[in-house]
């Protein structure tokens, strides 16, 4: 038997096709506000937040396929099945708790991109204005399905913080059993502690990604037979991204936890995380990576809310139509860019705290958004046969539970201190 | 007459006889086997279960709802599939404004309540899919309702009149006894209905296919994108998708078939009436980019001898498609191709003129033609249709111009 050489270009449609919209949604998810977290989450608290990953992983992976099925078998976005069996009200609450949000994270994206560039030098005036404009072309201009391919291969940047995970030489022991013990309650009476609980999950299962994640399996044209396939694709988008984000952990705990840096205000101290892979290249590796995880999510957070919220409001939604036909949808699409960068050109604008902050905010949104996936995707007149087998549910409406109950635990802790 | 929001009777307080306050109304019910737009019942939650009240026994209907009949003579609702359900079917859902060829959310519903002798008419008039009807809802019950009117009344309101309203019903059976026929859609042109066929989730679509008729479905089907298109007929049954596609140009219904899984077009074909399916098996048998995979077999072709009077004979028979009509080819014995006629030449021609006499010069290309050689053709000679003739000179099929504008939109 002859094996028929395959040329790159067949290779790469292969890896391609595999990659579909479970695998884009969990790669978007290693944002700007997730390298910060992560980073954050290392350099402050060393190896002891490592035990939320499993659980957050575990919840991601039952969140995402929840998500996807929804999509393949009503063949309706979110926003519109909520509008549906809820009604407006419920929808216009959820709609502006989700532009609001959403809002935090379209600064924290712009707060990347000036972030990575401050570390050369350059001003936030002159790269945030640049960069909202590359996003607002980008999509406008409809070249998105060809940007989203470069997005995703530089997306390979993150595999550097795995290496330098390794090389940093972590306590892999004490990294290893921090991810699997339990944590101790004392942790949950300190306010940052929390909160930093709250914005990792928040950051890695963010309630956007639902709308996104649905909205792309509905515009694929998957269906319920289908589905299996994407299946797979959202487990291994999943766990890619919680190996990534347990390494961001490792690598920074490493660097700069031991060296007793415990606060990362810039990006220069963030990029210290990947000195042992790249020693005098490690600003230009964590700028590059910062940059374009921030530019992939800013160009799809901005036009993904302001579908889900005119299809949810029944507004004129579409890039293929014009300005006058669907006012709302492009007013709100323009408005996310224009304050999103506007804001972050503030004189001091703290980046990094607001990278952070965003995704606790994300975090506190996320129960109430699966409050309504968990309801919808248990109605067998809409799910038919493909409602929710009893073990989903029980990790959704735990994660759900964990949620409030850190939002609540979070509130009296900083009402304490 | 006075209008009244849906979301105004929802909820709203029901009085019997003696005044005493009953229960809240809770649906509102329209059985269009009786009547289209007239309301037949409210359903009312009392304390004692959900009771139905028919619309005869109202006195008013308003912020707060009036009977003249007692709460004992009120019976027990037991759902039912034949009624529209007006907060359940229409409130928050999508519908398609006929007027405005779109897809559009409802917000609220209008009903126009008459007074006839001593009780109240209640029909639905309108859907409400503007701000208006949006606000009414989002203020019910924080904002007073004094100043929510004085509101309302400022906002210009945004309503679809309900006879150019089509509802979308996935359940076939609930379709029928809804009475749901797509009529307002049907009259649409086709490429308006592809457009709206576009916004709707597959199931919607799926009913919409069902429903209309098989011609029109065939013209919308050729306007789909492609993507859809294949999705909408891999979700027809065989029957009903051997149908439509029979209605097809041949060459968009090969066109199709050719993108179809193997297994779906096949079964596809072997439903279809055999003459259809022979003329689609041969187009299908050549590339898809090719003049042959592009053509149609559909034209019209006359002996070379005969004359204008003849040539109108033909074209009152023909089936096929308007676009090949442009041009009225002439074949010599054995179906060789000899002489093309334009439409215009036979418009301005005595009766007894020969065809011959006002033929003219044709284009022709092979059936392996490239596609791209195909556009330069209709480029270069600003053709209106093309023939494409065999190896021995007989006229195999014609390629029309919508089909080279549609080919080079898609390569871009």
């Amino acid at each position: 038997m002859r094996l028929i050489p395959r040329s790159w270009k067949v290779r790469l449609m292969l890896v391609l096709a595999v990659v579909g919209p479970g695998f884009i949604t969990a790669n978007v998810d290693n944002d700007a506000g997730g390298i910060a977290t992560y980073s954050v989450a290392g350099a402050q608290f060393g190896y002891t937040l490592l035990w939320t990953m499993i659980p957050i992983t575990i919840a991601l992976v039952v969140v995402q396929e929840m998500s996807s099925r929804m999509g393949a078998v009503t063949g309706k976005g979110l926003s519109d099945l909520i509008r549906e069996e809820f009604g407006l009200r419920a929808t216009f609450l959820l709609m502006i708790a989700l532009v609001a949000t959403n809002f935090g994270n379209v600064v924290s994206e712009f707060a990347g991109v000036a972030s990575s560039f401050e570390l050369f030098g350059i001003s936030k005036y002159i790269v945030v204005p640049l960069a909202a404009f590359v996003v607002w072309a980008i999509v406008v201009h409809g070249t998105y399905d060809v940007v989203e391919k470069v997005f995703l291969s530089a997306s390979a940047f993150y595999v550097a913080y795995i290496v330098s995970g390794v090389m940093a030489h972590p306590d892999w022991k004490a990294a290893a059993l921090s991810t699997v013990t339990r944590p101790e309650s004392a942790g949950f009476r300190n306010y940052g502690y929390v909160s930093m609980v709250i914005g990792l999950a928040g950051t890695t299962i963010a309630p956007w990604m639902q709308f996104y994640l649905q909205a792309s399996i509905v515009e694929k044209g998957v269906t319920a037979k289908q589905y299996r396939a994407s299946r797979y694709d959202v487990v291994i988008g999943c766990v890619f991204a919680a190996v990534v984000a347990w390494f961001i952990v490792v690598a920074c705990a490493a660097t700069l936890h031991t060296k007793g840096i415990y606060n990362i205000e810039n990006g220069a101290q963030a990029a210290e995380a990947l000195k042992p892979l790249a020693s005098n290249g490690a600003y230009l590796l964590f700028a590059a990576g910062l940059f374009n995880a921030s530019l992939f999510a800013a160009s799809i957070l901005p036009i993904s809310t302001a579908y889900a919220v005119c299809e949810g409001l029944g507004l004129e939604s579409g890039l293929d139509k014009r300005f006058d036909e669907a006012p709302a949808f492009y007013w709100l699409y323009t408005a996310l860019i224009v304050f999103g960068a506007g804001v972050v050109l503030l004189p001091r604008f703290p980046l990094f705290r607001v990278m952070v902050i965003s995704q606790v905010a994300n975090g506190i949104l996320l129960p109430f958004v699966l409050i309504f996936v968990i309801l919808l995707i248990n109605d067998r007149e809409l799910m038919g046969s493909y409602v929710n087998s009893r073990r989903y549910n029980v990790v959704a409406w735990a994660t759900v539970a964990i949620m409030i109950g850190l939002t609540i635990a979070m509130l009296i802790a900083q009402t304490r201190s | 007459m006075s209008l009244v929001a849906l979301s105004e009777l929802l909820g709203a307080t029901v009085r019997d006889a003696t005044g005493t306050v009953r229960g809240r109304v809770r649906e509102i019910a329209v059985a269009p086997q009786d009547h289209p737009t007239r309301i037949a019942f409210l359903i009312v939650r009392t304390s004692d279960g959900e009771r139905v009240l028919p619309v005869e026994s109202l006195k008013a209907a308003g912020v707060s709802v009036r009977t003249h009949t007692d709460v004992s003579t009120w019976e027990q609702y037991a759902p039912s599939d034949g009624v529209l359900l007006l907060k359940r079917d229409l409130l928050d859902q999508q519908i398609i404004d006929v007027h405005g060829r779109k897809v559009v959310r409802v917000n609220d519903v209008e009903l126009e309540s008459t007074p006839v002798n001593s009780h109240l008419l209640l029909d639905v008039v309108a859907v409400d899919v503007g701000a208006r009807g949006a606000i009414r809802r989002l203020s019910k019950g924080v904002v007073p309702s004094f100043t929510l009117r004085a509101l309302l009344a400022r906002i210009p309101p945004r309503v679809i009149p309900w006879q150019y309203v089509d509802l979308i019903e996935t359940d076939p059976a609930r379709r029928v006894k809804l009475k749901i026929a797509y009529r307002g859609l049907a009259q649409m042109h086709p490429a308006d209905i592809a457009d709206i066929v576009e916004d709707l989730p597959p199931a919607e679509r799926e009913a919409v296919f069902e429903t209309i008729d098989e011609e029109v479905a065939a013209e919308t089907l050729e306007e789909l994108d492609p993507d859809v298109k294949v999705a909408v007929v891999e979700s027809l049954d065989k029957d009903r998708a051997a149908d439509i596609v029979e209605e097809m140009d041949p060459d968009a219904a090969a066109d199709l078939l050719g993108d179809l899984a193997e297994e779906h077009s096949g079964e596809i074909l072997k439903e279809m009436e055999p003459e259809e399916r022979q003329e689609v098996t041969q187009l299908l048998e050549f590339g898809e980019h090719t003049a042959a995979g592009r053509m149609t077999t559909e034209f019209l072709a006359v002996a070379e001898q005969a004359s204008v009077d003849d040539a109108i004979e033909s074209l009152k028979r023909f089936e096929g498609s308007r676009e090949a009509l442009a041009t009225i080819y002439l074949v010599g014995g054995g179906q060789q191709l000899t002489g093309a006629v334009p439409l215009v030449r036979i418009a301005t021609s005595s009766l007894t003129t020969r065809l011959t006499e006002i033929s003219e010069p044709y284009v022709a290309c092979a059936p392996d033609t490239p596609e791209s050689e195909v556009a330069a053709l209709f480029d270069k000679y600003n053709l209106i249709t093309l023939a494409v003739v065999d190896e021995h000179g007989r006229l195999a099929g014609i390629i029309t111009a919508d089909d080279v504008i549609t080919m080079l939109r898609h390569k871009g």
